[in-house]
């Protein structure tokens, strides 16, 4: 009974650790996101279209919509001051995202579709927390502000189908983007940077923006393929975005649509960015450098700043790229983000800024996120794209300028210093291709100035926070795009002891497990102690 | 006792509590989806995984220690002997298999680690003094002032508390997803359901600096909103958020 006992012991002990083991490794795989809106296709059975499912759509509307759509459809609610895209305004064609062709109003079911799923980089929820009802007698309220709809009651359809991208349509998408100059106003890598957008948006000052094709989170009216064609059959209307339905076959367009699948990416997120030991060779001083390839990059969403006047309601940049290097000396970022123009002016300038504490924090505690506080001092690496005056009131950076980057420390956003000129240990640049901007930052790892400057160790997570301006939507100072704490981990190299390590747990196990058989085989246990 | 059955009654132990982890790694995500009608898997929060496994495995001891007669099936299976060539080859793998599971936990345990740090916090610290005795003014007007609050409130609220808490309230706008803290979803009813109207004004005012130290004010994204917006629309959108979420705030017992 005894003997029978210490197995047992033996066992529940050997399980219990490996119940251990199971719950380390889920914790390193648990990081999932799911943050963006999704566009939902399905669409149920239709209400009857009638007076009173209108006057309950009114009720709805004025319940939930007119806030930022307004009273009368007009876009213009009151809340649609802090909005960038403006609401849509219901009493003009306005429509994006439609079945129908290109000037047609949208069919009720595409409506449905677009309450039903919000949409991503905008202020429009998703509904599909009110009932189906209500959503069909809303999408009646509203098609009365626009008298078109009484018009246009059987409009052509586009039914959308499923074609398969191949590595063939993808070439040939490729080339039908050249061919139809969609890098006029999408640009050449499709970051939305094109010669016409830049123009409109800085010389015209309208409200277009090309979509940046690279990042799918943010495509209106879903990001597969389908959808893709869908938006480049119909067009959006009263946009440069027109309908290529009559230019290109039913084939091209599915092939340019797989190619503008093929460009676009996911946000890749997560909490805490990876450093990597760079095993050999210098570490790089500018973002082309081929070092960079061996970094797996992480993206860091970016909110508008309304923690404090003065705020940002309406950001242009929703994220940025960061990757990490670091060897005995020295530690380097790369900090990478779209942006549309390279225009500069005065205060206005594109910038980017890495915010550590300023000392790694023992406890829980660190300083506020926001510029730190009075109890915790931040450290801040700044860069700025080159201005000169001399240039006028507006210029583009000239590409061999780098910029320059500049070394703070704040204790709050209203007590923020620079630190004196041998106190900057912040080398690096920063570049523009295509409607990105890459900017590296490079730092001894440990410095003179303990008090100041963060001083950096091999793994311990390290808070980090992010911000960036964008000179063309007139951000400067306080108006900026911002990130809440994450962290930087100086990733441990692999030392050479977990492989003995390894061999002794094998080897223990191993033992452990012919120990237990060998008793076990010299004492089978037996039921007699029982039966007799 | 079926004896043919329970000489693999190890091995059913065993393959009970793998099934259990990719049940609950890769079925329970999916399942969830579909039970809860969201547009992507939910995967199990590790620490429920850890319980549901060690609950699993302690079941599967159990069960096999229920009688002296299921025990000795148990470690039987590990005998040598009048066995199939099933049983035979089964016993091989563990015998294998074993020593190379452990190697594999030691091996990823010293692996350097990329586990997010843990960050724990009280997520409703207590109501400061001075803020316990103030009552909301417009609670108590008539029927007609008090909608025209809500409405007033309902403005605000869509203009300056919408970009991160949401059109909704369900802490969902459009800058939310940059918040490691996410913004809090007030329609759920364990949160300003649960509270007074002074608490959200204590919020609304004093913001994420405000918190206590045990509530990482550092991390909160919540502004700060004296001096930017005055009490009265304070109060004001508070009545306008309970609307929005759709829920009523908690009901003070009354004093005699």
């Amino acid at each position: 009974m005894i003997k029978l006992f210490k197995n047992k012991v033996v066992n529940f002990g050997l399980i219990v650790f490996s119940v251990v083991a199971f719950y380390k490794i889920e914790a390193v795989n648990a990081q999932a996101s799911h943050m963006f809106r999704t566009y939902k296709h399905e669409v149920p059975q239709k209400l009857p279209e009638n007076q009173n499912a209108v006057a309950d759509g009114k009720k709805v509307y004025e319940k939930r919509c007119w806030y930022c759509h307004g009273i009368t459809g007009g876009g213009n609610g009151p809340a649609a001051k802090t909005m960038f895209p403006k609401p849509r305004n219901f009493t003009r064609n306005e429509f994006k995202v439609r079945s129908t062709p290109f000037g047609s109003v949208p069919t009720d079911e595409d409506l449905f579709r677009i309450i039903t799923s919000g949409i991503e980089g905008t202020a429009m929820p998703f509904w599909n927390t009110i009932s189906e009802t209500e959503r069909w007698q809303v999408v009646y309220y509203l098609k009365t502000f626009n008298e078109q709809f009484k018009k246009d009651t059987s409009p052509e359809v586009l039914s959308v189908g499923n074609v398969v991208a191949t590595q063939e349509s993808i070439e040939k998408g490729r080339e039908l983007f050249k061919e139809m100059k969609c890098y006029n106003c999408h640009g050449e890598d499709g970051r939305g940077n094109g010669p016409l957008t830049v123009a409109m948006q800085t010389q015209w000052n309208m409200p277009y923006r090309a979509r940046d094709l690279t990042q799918s989170w943010n495509f209106k009216g879903g990001n597969t393929a389908g959808d893709i064609y869908r938006t480049i059959s119909t067009g959006f209307n009263e946009t440069p975005m027109g309908s290529y339905k009559d230019k290109l076959t039913d084939e091209e367009r599915w092939s340019l649509a797989h190619y503008v699948e093929s460009i676009s990416k996911k946000m890749a997120s997560d909490v805490v960015v990876k450093v990597k030991l760079l095993e050999s060779g210098e570490m790089p001083g500018n973002p082309a450098d081929e070092a960079w390839g061996q970094v797996t990059p992480m993206e860091i969403p970016l909110a508008g700043q309304i923690i404090a006047h003065p705020r940002l309601w309406e950001p242009s940049v929703d994220s940025v790229m960061i990757r990490g290097l670091y060897n005995d000396d020295e530690i380097a970022f790369l900090v990478e983000w779209d942006d549309r123009t390279n225009r500069q002016e005065d205060i206005f300038r594109d910038a980017v800024s890495l915010q550590f504490p300023a000392k790694i924090p023992d406890s829980l505690k660190k300083p506020y996120f926001g510029m730190g506080d009075s109890g915790g001092i931040v450290n801040l690496w700044q860069w700025k794209a080159y201005w000169n005056e001399g240039f006028g009131s507006v210029a583009e950076a000239p590409g061999s300028e780098p910029g320059s980057i500049m070394e703070l420390n704040a204790k709050g956003f209203k007590k923020i210093s620079v630190q004196p000129p041998e106190g900057q240990d912040v080398t690096g640049g920063g570049v523009y291709v295509n409607g990105r901007w890459k900017v590296v930052f490079k730092r001894a790892l440990k410095t003179e100035d303990e008090k100041k400057d963060i001083q950096f160790e091999i793994g311990k997570l390290i808070p980090i926070a992010f911000a960036a301006w964008d000179g063309s939507n007139s951000d400067a100072g306080g108006q900026k795009s911002i990130s809440a704490w994450y962290y930087i981990l100086l990733e441990k190299p692999m030392p050479k002891t977990v492989f003995v390590y390894v061999l002794i747990a094998v080897v223990m196990g191993a033992s452990v497990e012919l120990w237990f058989l060998a008793r076990l085989r010299r004492f089978p246990p037996k039921l007699e102690e029982d039966q007799e | 006792m079926g004896n043919k059955r329970s000489q693999y009654l190890m091995f059913w132990v065993v393959a009970a509590v793998i099934f259990l982890f990719f049940f609950l790694k890769y079925v329970s995500p999916v399942v969830f989806q579909v039970l809860m009608g969201k547009g992507h898997p939910m995967p199990t929060p590790s620490t429920l995984m850890m319980w549901y496994m060690i609950m699993g495995i302690l079941a599967g001891l159990v069960y096999a220690t229920t009688s002296n007669q299921k025990f000795v099936d148990f470690l039987g299976f590990l005998l040598p002997g009048q066995g199939t060539f099933l049983k035979f080859f089964l016993q091989k793998i563990f015998f294998i298999a074993f020593p190379l599971v452990v190697g594999w936990f030691v091996y990823s345990y010293s692996l350097p680690g990329a586990a997010s740090p843990v960050e724990l916090r009280i997520q409703h610290p207590t109501l400061p003094q001075k803020y316990e005795k103030m009552e909301n003014p417009f609670r108590e007007k008539d029927a007609d002032i008090q909608r025209k609050c809500i409405e007033e409130g309902k403005v605000l609220f869509q203009t300056y508390c919408r970009p991160c808490h949401g059109s909704k309230a369900d802490g969902n706008g459009p800058f939310a997803n940059s918040f490691r803290l996410r913004p809090i979803n007030f329609q759920d009813p364990g949160t300003i359901a649960t509270v007074v109207d002074n608490y959200l004004f204590w919020r609304i005012k004093e913001g994420g600096p405000g918190l206590p130290s045990e509530s990482t004010p550092w991390d909160s994204a919540m502004p700060a909103w004296d001096g930017d917006l005055e009490d009265e629309q304070m109060w004001k959108i508070i009545m306008g958020e309970y609307d929005t979420a759709g829920v009523m705030p908690r009901q003070r017992e009354k004093a005699e």
